[in-house]
C-alpha cells in the first residue's frame, strides 16, 4: 500500500498511546491494608481467562483506532503500483503519450480503444496523485506542452487517435531537454504506450544516452509505464502494395495491389471482403484469407474517361483496431522524369547521364538534358526531377536556380571535377584529390535506407564490389552514406530543408571508380535519387504519416479520412488531403505493421538502475489506476471504537445491587 | 457502677442510659446460679404458675395444693416456673481484618461498643458477662461473672486488645461450644472472614450445647462496596501476601465472590438458627443494638 501523504506515517506510533496510558496507570497504585482479603483472592482467581482476553481485546481496539485514524489522514491509495507515491507531492509529472495506430486496437467485448483506455484512466490517477505541473509531450508532436490539470488530457484535441508512428526515445529526449531546461524538482514520468518496438525503437544508440542523461540528474525522476502489449491475435492488416494505371481497350483502368495480414490463426481459412472506393465510387472485391496473410495483386477497377488522375481508398470490415482497416492512395499519369545534367566536360558525366535516362519501367519516361554551368540557369528547372552536376560547385545565380529547385523537392547530385576550386554550396566544399595507389574499398554503407538501401527483397545493392581508384575529400557536415577504408566518405548526404542533395567523392571516369563499369549501384542510385525528385514534381504523393517536415499539413485540405482531425494535425492522421493542385494521400508506415512487441527483460534493460515501475494493462479496463481508501479506514477506526465502547460496558446493576443489599 | 470513673473511647453513657430501658431476653432457657429475669429450665418458686403434679412420697408436705385435696380427694403439689439469670459470653474477633475501617472506625473500635453496651446492660439486669478474645484461638478468656468489678475487668481488656493475627473463628466456635457452661447467650463480633461452610459446624456445635448464639457481623461500607478507581496495592491485614490488582478488573468478580460468601452465609445463620445481624461500620451502633434488643423481646426464649 502507498500514501499520498506519507510522512504522517511517522505520527503512527502513538498507536502506542493506549498501552503507555496503561502502563502509567499501572505505576500510580496506592497501598491499602485490606481485610477482606479472601475476596480479593478470589476475584483474582476467579475466570482470569475472559476478563483477561476482554482486556486485551479493549487494548487492541483502541490502538486499532489510532492506527486506522493515522493510516486515514495519510491517505492509503488501493492500487497495483506499489511504493507510487512514496516521495509525496512531486514538482512536475510528465505525461508521454503513444498515439501510434496500434494504440487504437480494442480488447474483445471492451469498450474504447488502448489510447482512450489508458487516458480514461491516467487522469483520475493524476488527480489523486496531484502535481505543481503536468506537461504533456504527445508522440505526433513530440513537444512539451504544460497542462492546466490531467483532466485537459480528455479534453484536448491532439490527444486523439493518430496515424504517425511514435518515437520514445525522441520523446523522452524532449522529457530530458524540458527537465534541464526548466531546472525541475522532482519528476514523475508516465509512459503510455503498446510497447511496439518501432515505436521504442530500442537497439537505438540514443537509448544509452538518455540512461545515462537520467540516472545523472539528481532530482529524482520516476518512471511509470502504463504498457498495453497485448494484441488481438484476430485482427487484419490492410497494405496497399502497389497502384498502377493500365490502358484497357479504349479506356483506363486502375490496378491495385494490396495486402491483408494477419498475426494469429495460420491455417484458418476466411473470406474477407474489401471495399474500393476512386473518388467517392465504391467497388467491392473478395480475398480468401488463407495463413497469416493474402495478396490480391493488381486488382482492377475501371476508371471513368477522362479522369488523369485521383484518389483511392481500400477498406476492410471494422475488427479490434480501426487504425489499419483502411488504406488510401493516389493515381495520376507518370510524370516524365527529367535529368539536368551540368557538365564541364560531358563525356565524364555520361555514365551518369546514361544511367538517368533508362526508365526502370516501361511506362516511364525519362529525359536527360546536358548543359553548362554558365547556361545551368537557364535550363529547364520546372520540369526537373533530378540534377546531376559534375562541375565546380555553383555560385551566384546558379547557385539560386538550384536552391529554389531543392527548395522544391528535386534530388540534385554533385560530383568532383578536376579544378574543383573553392567554391562551397551548402557548407560543403570539395577538398583535394586523394593521392593514393591502387584501387579503395568501400568499407561500409547504409543499407537500411537512403540510396544505397538494399533492394525491397532484401538483397544488399553490390556496392562492396566497387573499387575507387581516386577520390576527393569532402569538408563540412554531413550524413556519409557510404565510407571508403581509411574513413573518407564516397557517397554523403547533405543536411537541407527539402529535397535530397548528395555528394559522390569520385567521378564515373574509368580512371576514377569502377561505377561506371559495376553500373548496377550507380544505376540504382540515379533512378533513386530521380525517384525521389519525381515525387516531389509530381501531382500526386504518397506520404507516411507523421513524416513530411512540420510546416506540412497546414495548408492542406481534407478529402477523405481524419475526420476528427484538425487541419494542423493533418500530416499525423491517414487520409487524403489537397494542398494547392496536388492530392497526397497520408498512411501509416510499414513498420507500424509489425506487431512485435519489446520483450519485458529488454525493456527492463533499457530503464536499468532507474526509478521504473511498470503495469501491464488490457484496453477497456476503466477506471483510475489507484483509489483513495481512507473511508475505509474511517469504517475501521469507528468500528474498532465501537467495539471498544461494547467490551467497556460496565456489567448491569442488578448483580450488584444484591452483593452490597 | 464505674468506679474509676475512667472515660472509655467505646462507652457513651448517653448511650446506654437509652439502651436501658431494653431488656436483653435470651431466646432459649438460660440456666444461671442465682434468680433473674430469664427463663429456666427447672421448676422454682417464681409467682408464674407452671402445673400441677401428684405427690409423691419424700415431697414436702406443705407443697400440697389442699384446695386441690378437697375438691378431688387426691395429693396434688402445684409447681410453679423459676427465672433465673443467663450467662452472657461476649466473643470479640481480634484478627487483624478487625483493624479495618475506612469511615473513621475501626472494625475492632465498633465491637468494643457492642460488647461494652451489650456487658454493661448485661450487668445491670443481673447477668453474668464473660469475655473471650478470639483470633487464631482464644487470645484472651474470662469467664462470666456478675460483679461490677468484673465487668471493669472486661472493658480493661477490650480497651487493652489490638487486633492481630489471623481468623479462625471456625476452630474457635468448638472450643467456645465446649468450655462455656451449658445454655448461655454468646454473642460473636466478628468480620467473619471464613468460608460460611466453616462456621456451620461451629454454630451446630453452640445449638447443641443449647447456647443462644447471637452474631454481630462487621462489614466495611468499602468492603461492599469495592469501588476503587485506581489501581491498588491490597496488604494483607492478617499478613498473607500482598496481591495487585485493578479494581476496574476485578471488581466485579469481587462482587461475585462477595454475593456468595454472604449467601452462604445467610444460609449457614438459618440452619443452625443464630440470631444473625450484619453491620455495616456507618450504621449507628445504638441503632444496631436497639434493633438486637428488640427483636430479642419478639423471640423470647421458652422454658
Amino acid at each position: 500500500m502507498s500514501f499520498l501523504e506519507p510522512m504522517l506515517l511517522a505520527a503512527l506510533p502513538l498507536a502506542a498511546l493506549p498501552v503507555i496510558i496503561h502502563l502509567i496507570n499501572q505505576r500510580r497504585y496506592q497501598t491499602i491494608r485490606w481485610g477482606a482479603m479472601m475476596f480479593v483472592l478470589q476475584a483474582n482467581r476467579m475466570s482470569r481467562g475472559y476478563a483477561r482476553l476482554r482486556q486485551i481485546l479493549i487494548m487492541l481496539f483502541r490502538i486499532l483506532a489510532i492506527a486506522t485514524l493515522v493510516f486515514a489522514v495519510s491517505r492509503p491509495l488501493a492500487g497495483g503500483w506499489l511504493g507510487l507515491a512514496a516521495g509525496g507531492r512531486p514538482d512536475v509529472t510528465m505525461v508521454l503519450v503513444d498515439r501510434s495506430p496500434s494504440m487504437q486496437e480494442t480488447a474483445q467485448g471492451m469498450p474504447g480503444g488502448k489510447l482512450e483506455t489508458a487516458l480514461a484512466r491516467l487522469v483520475p490517477t493524476l488527480e489523486t496523485l496531484g502535481s505543481d505541473r503536468f506537461v504533456l509531450i504527445e508522440s505526433t508532436a513530440n513537444a512539451a506542452r504544460p497542462l492546466e490539470n490531467p483532466r485537459e488530457l480528455l479534453r484536448s484535441p491532439d490527444l486523439g487517435p493518430a496515424s504517425a508512428s511514435a518515437d520514445l526515445p525522441g520523446m523522452l529526449q524532449t522529457a530530458y531537454d524540458y527537465i534541464k531546461a526548466n531546472k525541475v524538482g522532482r519528476t514523475e514520468i508516465w509512459i503510455v504506450s503498446d510497447l511496439r518496438e518501432n515505436d521504442w525503437n530500442a537497439e537505438s544508440g540514443r537509448w544509452r544516452a538518455l540512461h545515462d542523461g537520467f540516472a545523472d540528474l539528481t532530482q529524482g525522476v520516476r518512471f511509470h509505464l502504463l504498457a498495453y502489449p497485448d494484441s488481438d491475435a484476430e485482427n487484419l492488416r490492410l497494405r496497399v502494395t502497389g497502384v498502377r494505371r493500365r490502358k484497357a481497350g479504349d479506356g483506363i483502368e486502375l490496378l491495385v495491389s494490396l495486402r491483408i495480414e494477419r498475426e494469429g490463426r495460420q491455417d484458418a481459412k476466411e473470406s474477407i471482403p474489401v471495399q474500393f472506393e476512386i473518388d467517392g465510387a465504391r467497388s467491392e472485391a473478395t480475398v480468401e484469407l488463407v495463413g497469416s496473410a493474402a495478396d490480391l495483386k493488381d486488382h482492377p477497377i475501371p476508371l471513368e474517361k477522362g479522369r488523369e488522375r485521383g484518389w483511392g481508398r481500400v477498406s476492410i470490415p471494422a475488427d479490434a483496431n480501426p487504425a489499419d482497416n483502411d488504406y488510401w492512395f493516389t493515381f495520376e499519369p507518370p510524370v516524365p522524369r527529367k535529368t539536368i545534367v551540368v557538365a564541364e566536360d560531358p563525356a565524364a558525366a555520361r555514365p551518369i547521364a546514361l544511367a538517368a535516362s533508362i526508365p526502370p519501367d516501361p511506362a516511364l519516361k525519362c529525359e536527360v538534358e546536358t548543359t553548362t554551368p554558365a547556361q545551368a540557369a537557364a535550363a529547364d528547372w520546372d520540369a526537373a526531377a533530378l540534377l546531376v552536376w559534375s562541375a565546380p560547385l555553383p555560385q551566384g545565380d546558379a547557385a539560386r536556380a538550384v536552391e529554389s529547385f531543392l527548395s522544391r523537392g528535386g534530388s540534385a547530385l554533385f560530383l568532383p571535377t578536376a579544378g574543383a576550386g573553392d567554391a562551397s554550396f551548402l557548407g560543403l566544399k570539395y577538398g583535394a584529390w586523394s593521392g593514393a595507389k591502387g584501387e579503395t574499398a568501400i568499407e561500409s554503407w547504409r543499407g537500411d535506407e537512403d540510396l544505397l538501401a538494399a533492394s525491397q527483397s532484401g538483397l544488399a545493392l553490390p556496392v562492396g564490389a566497387l573499387a575507387v581508384r581516386r577520390y576527393q575529400t569532402l569538408i563540412g557536415d554531413a550524413t556519409p552514406l557510404a565510407i571508403l577504408k581509411g574513413g573518407a566518405p564516397l557517397l554523403s548526404r547533405a543536411t537541407t530543408p527539402a529535397g535530397s542533395t548528395y555528394f559522390l567523392t569520385t567521378t564515373a571516369a574509368a580512371g576514377d571508380s569502377s561505377l561506371a563499369s559495376n553500373g548496377v549501384v550507380l544505376y540504382v542510385m540515379v533512378q533513386r535519387a530521380l525517384a525521389q525528385g519525381a515525387q516531389a514534381l509530381g501531382g500526386v504523393r504518397q506520404v507516411t504519416a507523421g513524416e513530411s517536415s512540420r510546416g506540412d499539413g497546414v495548408l492542406w485540405t481534407r478529402v477523405s479520412g481524419a475526420k476528427d482531425a484538425i487541419s494542423t494535425d493533418y500530416r499525423n492522421h491517414a487520409g487524403v488531403y489537397a494542398a494547392q493542385d496536388r492530392l497526397l494521400a497520408v498512411n501509416r508506415s510499414a513498420a507500424e505493421d509489425a506487431a512485435r512487441v519489446i520483450p519485458a527483460p529488454r525493456l527492463a534493460e533499457l530503464f536499468r538502475g532507474l526509478d521504473f515501475s511498470r503495469v501491464d494493462e488490457r484496453a477497456g479496463r476503466l477506471g483510475s489506476l489507484i483509489q483513495e481508501i481512507w473511508r475505509m479506514f474511517l469504517v475501521a477506526m469507528i468500528t474498532a471504537m465501537a467495539a471498544e465502547a461494547l467490551l467497556c460496558l460496565p456489567k448491569l446493576a442488578p448483580v450488584r445491587g444484591a452483593a452490597t443489599s | 457502677m464505674f468506679p474509676e470513673n475512667r472515660q472509655r473511647s467505646f462507652m457513651n453513657t448517653a448511650v446506654l442510659s437509652r439502651l436501658a430501658g431494653f431488656p436483653l431476653y435470651a431466646r432459649r432457657a438460660m440456666q444461671g446460679t442465682v434468680s433473674g429475669r430469664h427463663p429456666s429450665p427447672h421448676r422454682g418458686s417464681s409467682i408464674e404458675f407452671a402445673e400441677y403434679r401428684k405427690y409423691v412420697a419424700g415431697d414436702d408436705p406443705r407443697r400440697i395444693d389442699w384446695r386441690a385435696w378437697g375438691r378431688s380427694d387426691r395429693y396434688f403439689v402445684k409447681e410453679f416456673e423459676a427465672d433465673t439469670n443467663l450467662r452472657l459470653c461476649l466473643v470479640v474477633d481480634t484478627s487483624g481484618s478487625m483493624d479495618f475501617g475506612s469511615k473513621g472506625v475501626s472494625k475492632m473500635e465498633y465491637a468494643r461498643r457492642l460488647a461494652a453496651a451489650l456487658g454493661h446492660l448485661a450487668l445491670q439486669q443481673g447477668d453474668a458477662v464473660g469475655l473471650s478474645c478470639v483470633a487464631g484461638g482464644i487470645v484472651r478468656n474470662i469467664p462470666p461473672r456478675r460483679n461490677p468489678s468484673h465487668l471493669m475487668h472486661v472493658f480493661d481488656v477490650l480497651e487493652e486488645t489490638t487486633p492481630k493475627g489471623p481468623t479462625q473463628i471456625d476452630q474457635v466456635l468448638h472450643e467456645l461450644a465446649e468450655t462455656v457452661s451449658q445454655r448461655a447467650l454468646v454473642v460473636i463480633i466478628s468480620d467473619l472472614f471464613v468460608d460460611p461452610a466453616l462456621l456451620l459446624e461451629g454454630f451446630q456445635h453452640l445449638r447443641f450445647r443449647k447456647h443462644d448464639a447471637a452474631v454481630f457481623h462487621l462489614l466495611d461500607p468499602q468492603e461492599l462496596a469495592f469501588d476503587f478507581r485506581r489501581p491498588m496495592r491490597f496488604l494483607d491485614m492478617e499478613g498473607g501476601p500482598s496481591i495487585f490488582a485493578d479494581p476496574s478488573e476485578i471488581a466485579e468478580r469481587y462482587h461475585k465472590a462477595l454475593e456468595s460468601y454472604l449467601g452462604g452465609l445467610k444460609q449457614v445463620m438459618l440452619e443452625s438458627a443464630v440470631d444473625y445481624h450484619r453491620v455495616a461500620l456507618d450504621e449507628d451502633y445504638e441503632q444496631v443494638l436497639v434493633r438486637f434488643l428488640i427483636g430479642r423481646t419478639h423471640t423470647r426464649g421458652v422454658r
